[in-house]
């Protein structure tokens, strides 16, 4: 029985913790290259001073990074301090778990932050309440190589370049022109945000909990059918339809030409190609006649859990402190290719000379993406239970791609059933107001 | 207790004997059951801090889910063709490796190994298996391009479940029919064969009767075990996909509660799921378990 997992990770947190003073906790999800390179970072931090000692856990995945922080927290064996991605932060901003950074740490130019990565995590009073770390956004992704073997010598940059050049790879024989997961994140979220397209109404929830889901009436619709109708062409594949199984691994072993993916994957992409391909990254494609807004800012950020001594708090802060050092998020993008959001940074990286090298290659692109003019739907979501809703929209869509039912079906009954999440947000967290 | 009472002198040593095991079933069944009961009456916050009691408004909620009664018939499909299958095809082997015996007790010992394997293990291992570009069926997706598609076509993903549950179920089941079928004392067929029964009539008129407590025994095991055990191959074959067609109840439980942090949703359903389970072997007991003759 599933209830007995609960117990058992229960059991698990409480061997698992200690909470000496200074010694503190830092749980984070990532996996491959990048946590090598968080790994990096905590033991830069306990060479660099000898007052606090981070231990550097890791969970896996970021869901399950929240799950047992969740058993933890009940437990009373939470760490300091988590890393949390996106799409909790309304869970997070209203768990009474966490304390804004921008608390503890009021000294620091947190408007040093780019705009849109504030939006994202700050509350309606402008506060910061999570610390963003890996910071990433949605890129196009190109196999240069292999574009130019079809013929195509420009990058396409619109829906309508991208569908023509993979009309093209087909043409030529190539049997992946374009790759996606359809995932929620890519598909609907930073698609809608760049378009300036709402998600959910009340400004995707920024103005209160009693939004409701509206994307099943915008232009994403019509973007979701195009690509059940670019998959049956054969100019579209889905992880699925690809032979690695996963739209990164098969972009990167050559088998698909393009995609949009995290700028996240960057590192991965260019260990893969190098000698093979060329690389292409840029900001992800719009439709022809649409204003290209901001893409919000993905990845995940940094939170300061509540019920710790002084003494872990402040070890907490020397972590902080240490990991917005120009630095070491210069080391940590050039590592990954997770975008640095601080204009310090970006001033750091102009000024060292290496600007146009590879290794930053996503920051400015990316950085320039999330620059874009925004609008009061392209801040971020601020929803609840919203990483469930994920998976409903991911499981509804898929069943539009498989031929079950239409794409405007899926969309209908995603935006029913996330409504009743919304519901049941709203009374769970009855009386509560958004921070 | 007299008995009892002779064979232990001290009367809280059988208890002593007995508690550590009582303790882990009491802190690993019974707490979390209670929890389960106790949270499906209650509206709970993913990080504690707060809980509204609200009655039966969570099983409203859930028992007017139609992804709730989707997932609960997809069990419910499951559980009938791939326990069912799970005994009939051991039942066969079984039928079969009774009638040249000589092999049958190094057979017993190695057909009884893949039980050890955990359901994960299998599930990673079909994953491959089944895998539409290097599986089995590959070949087949030559020839017809599309065909085998588990990752899209619910139906194939389902089956590869179902292939992958039947498999781990093999071993178990085949050792308990075998073992019924050789309990058989030889004189029965002898006086069947004399009667003039062919072989076909001695499997249905003597065997299958015969060996009915064990078929009733793996029957039971597997329809309970098939509601809950399908868990580990769903969390690596599938993920409950594609699409929901493989999210049966265990699944859907374990995604509201922890992806979802649907607490109160995740334990009504549990409640519900157990008390389905409980009625299902009762009745089995009621309507089955009394026709049995377990007398020989």
């Amino acid at each position: 029985m599933k209830i007995s997992i609960l117990a058992a990770a229960v059991a698990l947190m409480a061997g698992a913790c200690s909470a000496q003073a200074a010694n503190i906790e830092f749980w984070y999800g990532n996996t491959g290259p990048v946590e090598t390179a968080i790994k990096a970072q905590c033991d830069a931090f306990n060479a660099a001073q000898t007052q606090h000692k981070v231990t550097c856990v890791g969970q896996g995945s970021y869901e399950v990074s929240m799950q047992k922080a969740i058993a933890a927290y009940r437990a009373k064996n939470h760490p300091v301090l988590i890393q949390f991605f996106d799409a909790g932060t309304l869970d997070l901003m209203l768990s009474n778990a966490v304390v804004p950074v921008q608390e503890i740490l009021p000294d620091v130019k947190w408007d040093n932050y780019i705009a849109g990565a504030r939006a994202y995590y700050e509350t309606s009073g402008g506060k910061l309440f999570a610390q963003p770390y890996n910071a990433s956004t949605l890129l196009f992704y190109t196999n240069k190589t292999e574009l130019e073997k079809a013929g195509i010598t420009q990058t396409p940059t619109t829906w309508e370049e991208v569908i023509d050049a993979a009309r093209k790879l087909k043409a030529a024989g190539h049997a992946c022109p374009f790759v996606t997961d359809g995932d929620t994140w890519r598909v609907l979220e930073q698609f809608s945000a760049r378009h300036g397209l709402p998600i959910a109404s009340r400004h995707n929830g920024y103005d209160g909990l009693d939004a409701e889901y509206v994307f099943n009436t915008t232009f994403v619709a019509k973007h979701l059918q195009n690509l059940v109708d670019w998959r049956k062409e054969g100019l579209v594949k889905l992880n699925a339809d690809t032979k690695a199984g996963n739209y990164t691994a098969a972009f990167n072993a050559g088998e698909c030409a393009m995609m949009e993916g995290s700028s996240g994957s960057y590192a991965a992409s260019t260990k893969a190609f190098d000698g093979k391909y060329q690389l292409t990254v840029n900001m992800a494609p719009m439709y022809k006649g649409y204003e290209r807004h901001n893409t919000l800012v993905g990845g995940a950020s940094i939170y300061v859990m509540k019920g710790h001594d002084q003494a872990e708090v402040d070890g907490a802060k020397a972590f902080l402190d240490f990991l917005r050092k120009p630095e070491q998020q210069m080391a940590f993008t050039a590592a990954t290719g997770y975008v640095p959001v601080t204009n310090d940074v970006l001033d750091a990286i102009n000024k060292s000379g290496d600007a146009k090298a590879a290794k930053y290659a996503t920051a400015a692109i990316g950085i320039e993406s999330m620059n874009q003019p925004p609008t009061a739907d392209s801040r971020g979501i601020r929803l609840g239970f919203y990483v469930q809703f994920r998976e409903i929209f991911m499981e509804e869509t898929q069943k539009a791609f498989g031929g079950q039912q239409t794409m405007q079906v899926s969309l209908d009954n995603a935006k029913k059933r996330g409504d009743e999440l919304l519901r049941r947000f709203e009374q769970t967290y009855k009386g509560v107001k958004l921070p | 207790m007299t008995s009892e009472s002779t064979l232990f002198s001290n009367r809280w040593l059988p208890i002593l004997l007995v508690a550590p095991f009582m303790l882990l079933i009491v802190l690993f069944f019974y707490v979390p059951i209670f929890q389960a009961f106790y949270w499906s009456f209650f509206l709970e916050q993913p990080f504690g801090g707060g809980s509204i009691f609200v009655g039966l408004d969570n099983f409203a909620r859930v028992l007017s889910d139609r992804e709730f009664w989707q997932a609960g018939w997809r069990t419910i499909v499951f559980m009938v063709t791939a326990s069912s299958l799970a005994v009939l095809i051991p039942l066969i082997l079984a039928v079969a490796a009774d009638r040249k015996i000589r092999l049958s007790l190094p057979a017993r010992n190695v057909l009884v190994w893949p039980k050890g394997v955990a359901g994960a293990s299998i599930g990673v291992v079909f994953a491959f298996v089944f895998n539409p570009f290097v599986g089995i069926l590959a070949p087949l997706n030559k020839a017809f391009p599309g065909i085998w598609a588990p990752g899209i076509d619910g139906t194939d993903a389902f089956i590869t479940l179902i292939a992958a549950h039947v498999w781990g179920g093999i071993p178990f089941n085949f050792v308990i029919l075998l073992a019924g079928l050789q309990s058989i004392p030889r004189t029965m067929h002898q006086a069947a064969a004399m009667d003039g029964a062919g072989p076909w009539r001695r499997i249905f008129d003597v065997q299958l009767p015969l060996i009915m407590p064990q078929l009733f025994l793996t029957l039971v095991l597997e329809f309970t075990e098939s509601v809950t055990s399908a868990f580990a191959l769903i969390d690596t074959i599938t993920h409950g996909g594609p699409g929901g067609a493989t999210t049966l109840l265990v699944y859907k439980i374990y995604k509201d509660g922890f992806s979802g942090y649907d607490l109160s949703g995740a334990s009504t359903q549990t409640a519900i799921l157990m008390v389905f389970v409980i009625l299902l072997t009762a009745a089995q007991f009621l309507f089955l378990g009394r026709r049995i003759n377990y007398e020989r």
